[in-house]
């Protein structure tokens, strides 16, 4: 396990650094400006001249990447070159925000979809397996922010059950009456997601020989399916979860804008349409590090899952 | 039971009944836009930003609250001021009494000189280039400035006003916080910053020492909502007051029919020309430029973006600036002419012609429907888009031999033509503003007019100059956008808004709710 972990994180390094490497070197070739977007359209060429210079843009990109890479091992991100606020401070100041969507989201989504995943695969080809299978394939093709707009439209004018802009204040109320949209409109979509893995995996589980032999000895069928099967089937369940969380996290992006939210993906969003190097760089550490240690999770998870699988 | 259930309902009914005389004192203002950027008066540079730190600042003198036009100039930190006659020294006298933000102590011609020199310094300023005439600001006494300048500037005053760099910042705040000064805002204005949580809101409080008396709210709330549709809906569900539009008219038909609502399109129209590279085949040809501007009906394109919200262009300048030419000899919508043009200039097969253009909706649109009426002149129009910020520096790379821009300036004739038509603004150039058609036809005129102390003469130069960059083909004017916004109509504003050259309608010591 320690010699496990050890490498795992050696590796998470060595994909750090390239990441961060690309994204440096990718930010400055695409086209675009941070000093214009700072200082507006009626800057003169000697004005964005003098910002370069204050932003140490005019330097050699070579030297460019050794101070940062210099300060990065310091931990130091820089600060954002638009706002002029550090790096780090903006985007832990939105990390909360997008953590609790994330994670409220996918538990709706397991909540809803693992259950049904299992109900489809046992009605195989029956009534419910089909509304099953048609509502997943609405929720995975449905786009987010046209679902967001109708939960809005519904939930926050037709009835002034939730506000509109969801950001909480204070109480735990304030906070529950704040996320419920947003999480649900993201969960209905993991939810989709999961219910057509589970449905599979349970699929195949379900017509191997020990579970036939199951039945034969007369184990009840709701054991049968629930803990002979559905262990079996986790493995598959868990990486596509795991898998998901980092795209969430990515794909907030959309439920954050349309519900008012704050949140890495419209910090990113911002810094990619402002060319925000410093920004850019700290968020991608941040994104690759999400990915990374969700796949560790997941890895550690299959070990509990399933004790043939050995770490290290 | 009976009497029980009455003290009930007179409970109840004493409670609603508090409850609507208690004034709301809250403004909630919904901005398009993601997040604040730098707020930094002498930095910013968008709509969001200025539109927050007008609340904030003052500036020596200022356009009328609502009004947009120099001619409204009144007092504002300074009290009087008088020029010499040829309008190259400034004496202000500083109103005095009026206290900085935060306890930074009392505003005088110190703060004032050191302001200006800040809005003039290249590092510490986006606007520096608006100073570049100003040699000297100095406090001669505490509350007297003392402005010299190289050469006399038009409109001089109107570089002075709470707009850009003539925002008057406290000097201990600023020198005392350096880079942090965007972080907490410190100015004279009716209102004080007091708050920022990332991509949501800045919150501004009542400067209950305001000079012009206590502001009448004690809040502003500027929220940060990028999504057009759910800033609509937010203000319909009355978590917002007062709302930026989504800039076009179905936006302002579907809004006005909401109840106890306020819509309006209010100045400054932001002009779109389309500016050909002089320089560049076949555009150098002036038949072949005459042709596209033969091609262009403004008519219908202000039918297409709306009567409501926009506006033919009547000039190269935008109308109502001082100094526009209101009757300007533009071409006329003529696409016979235009063919027999190209034809002549030995194109009879049509030409086809490449921009470089952004994907932002309101403009995307309308190149679109430029583009469907140069078809008909066998005017071929190639739209490469791009992202905003490639867009932006491709264009200022000679890129794009036809480029669309819109903008609106400081209403003055004289800003508008230096930074898009005098030579010294050609892209590419050391000192490149946004000359993107290597214009250089009128240089004489607009130069002699920005020293010229007769208004009259300055007036016939401004004319002149605008004339020949019409005939010259250098920039093609179609329309004008206006800025639209909606409030609840129990908001009185307390001024008539015409437009706001900070581009969000101001908030001041007057402002209330009437219930």
């Amino acid at each position: 396990m320690t010699a496990f972990l050890v490498r795992r994180i050696g590796f998470a390094f060595v994909t750090l650094f390239a990441v961060l490497t690309l994204v440096f070197v990718i930010v400055r070739i695409v086209p675009g400006d941070p000093a214009q977007v700072i200082l507006g359209d009626q800057a003169s060429r000697e004005a964005i001249e003098a910002m370069h210079e204050r932003l140490g843009l005019n330097k050699p990109i070579v030297t460019q990447y050794a101070e940062f890479l210099g300060n990065a091992v310091k931990g130091d991100w820089g600060v954002s070159m638009v706002s002029g606020r550090p790096v780090m401070a903006e985007v832990l100041n939105v990390l909360p925000w997008t953590i609790e969507l994330t994670v409220v989201s996918l538990i709706i989504g397991v909540v809803l979809g693992v259950p049904l995943g299992v109900w489809a695969a046992v009605k195989r080809n029956r009534f419910f397996d089909y509304v099953a299978r048609i509502a997943s394939l609405l929720g995975l093709s449905f786009p987010a922010f046209v679902s967001a707009i109708i939960l809005l439209f519904l939930f926050a004018i037709e009835v002034h059950w939730f506000p509109v802009i969801s950001a909480r204040s204070g109480s735990l109320g304030a906070w529950a009456q704040s996320i419920t949209l947003p999480a649900i409109n993201l969960g209905l979509i993991s939810a989709a997601y999961i219910t057509r893995v589970t449905r599979s995996a349970m699929l195949e589980v379900l017509s191997e020989d020990y579970v036939r032999t199951a039945r034969a000895k007369g184990v009840p069928s709701g054991s049968v399916v629930w803990r002979h099967a559905l262990r079996n089937a986790l493995i598959p369940i868990i990486t596509v979860v795991g898998l998901y969380l980092s795209i969430l996290i990515g794909n907030s992006v959309l439920t954050e804008i349309v519900f008012s939210r704050p949140g890495l993906g419209k910090l990113i969003v911002g810094a990619l349409n402002q060319r925000d190097y410093t920004m850019l760089q700290g968020m991608m550490v941040i994104y690759t590090l999400a990915v990374v240690v969700v796949n560790l999770l997941v890895d550690i998870a299959y070990g509990f899952v399933d004790p043939r699988v050995k770490l290290g | 039971m009976k009497r029980i259930f009455a003290a009930v309902l007179a409970a109840v009914a004493m409670f609603a009944a508090g409850e609507a005389q208690a004034q709301k004192k809250t403004i909630v203002i919904g901005m398009g836009s993601a997040d604040a950027g730098k707020l930094d008066p002498h930095i910013a540079s968008t709509t969001p930003d200025k539109g927050l730190l007008q609340y904030m600042f003052n500036g020596l003198v200022r356009i009328r609250p609502g009004q947009i036009s120099p001619d409204t100039i009144e007092p504002d930190l300074a009290e009087s001021w008088t020029s010499n006659p040829n309008g190259t020294e400034w004496t202000f006298k500083v109103r005095q009494g009026v206290q900085c933000h935060s306890g930074y102590g009392e505003f005088t011609a110190e703060d004032a000189a050191y302001s200006l020199k800040r809005a003039a310094n290249k590092a510490t300023s986006s606007y520096s280039n608006d100073f570049s005439s100003v040699d000297k600001a100095e406090a001669i006494e505490k509350y007297t400035l003392k402005i010299t300048l190289k050469n006399p500037v038009a409109g001089f005053l109107g570089y002075v006003a709470n707009i850009n760099g003539g925002n008057m910042v406290c000097k201990k705040a600023a020198e005392e916080m350096g880079d942090g000064f965007s972080k907490k805002p410190i100015g004279t204005g009716p209102f004080m910053f007091a708050e920022y949580q990332p991509q949501q809101f800045v919150r501004l409080v009542a400067n209950k020492q305001y000079f012009r008396g206590a502001p009448m709210l004690d809040e502003i709330v500027y929220r940060y909502i990028p999504s057009d549709s759910s800033r609509d809906l937010a203000f319909q569900s009355g978590e917002l007051d007062m709302i930026y539009g989504k800039q076009d008219q179905s936006w302002v038909d579907r809004t006005k029919q909401l109840a106890g609502v306020k819509v309006i399109a209010m100045e400054p129209g932001e002009m779109s020309t389309l500016f050909l590279n002089i320089t560049q085949k076949p555009l150098d040809d002036l038949r072949v430029r005459e042709a596209i501007a033969y091609a262009i009906d403004r008519k219908s394109i202000v039918a297409f973006k709306g009567a409501g919200t926009s506006r033919e262009a009547v000039s190269v300048v935008p109308s109502g600036y001082l100094g526009t030419d209101e009757h300007a000899p533009l071409f006329p919508y003529d696409p016979a002419k235009a063919k027999a043009l190209l034809a002549d200039a030995g194109y009879p097969n049509g030409i086809t012609v490449k921009s470089i253009h952004t994907t932002l909706t309101g403009m995307q649109t309308f190149l679109q429907a430029i583009q469907a009426q140069l078809k008909k002149s066998n005017i071929n129009l190639d739209i490469e888009e791009v992202e905003h910020a490639t867009y932006h520096a491709q264009i200022r790379k000679d890129l794009s031999p036809l480029v669309h821009y819109q903008a609106a300036r400081f209403p003055i004739a004289d800003v508008y033509l230096t930074q898009f038509y005098d030579s010294a603004s050609i892209v590419g150039t050391p000192t490149a503003v946004t000359n993107f058609s290597h214009c250089n036809v009128a240089n004489a005129e607009i130069r002699a007019a920005r020293v010229e102390t007769d208004p009259a003469k300055q007036k016939e130069l401004w004319k002149t100059a605008q004339e020949k960059i019409i005939k010259a083909v250098c920039g093609i004017p179609v329309y004008e956008q206006l800025q639209l916004w909606a409030w609840k109509d129990n908001l009185e504003l307390g001024y008539d808004l015409k437009g706001s050259l900070n581009l969000a309608p101001p908030i001041t010591e007057k402002t209330h709710f009437t219930k």
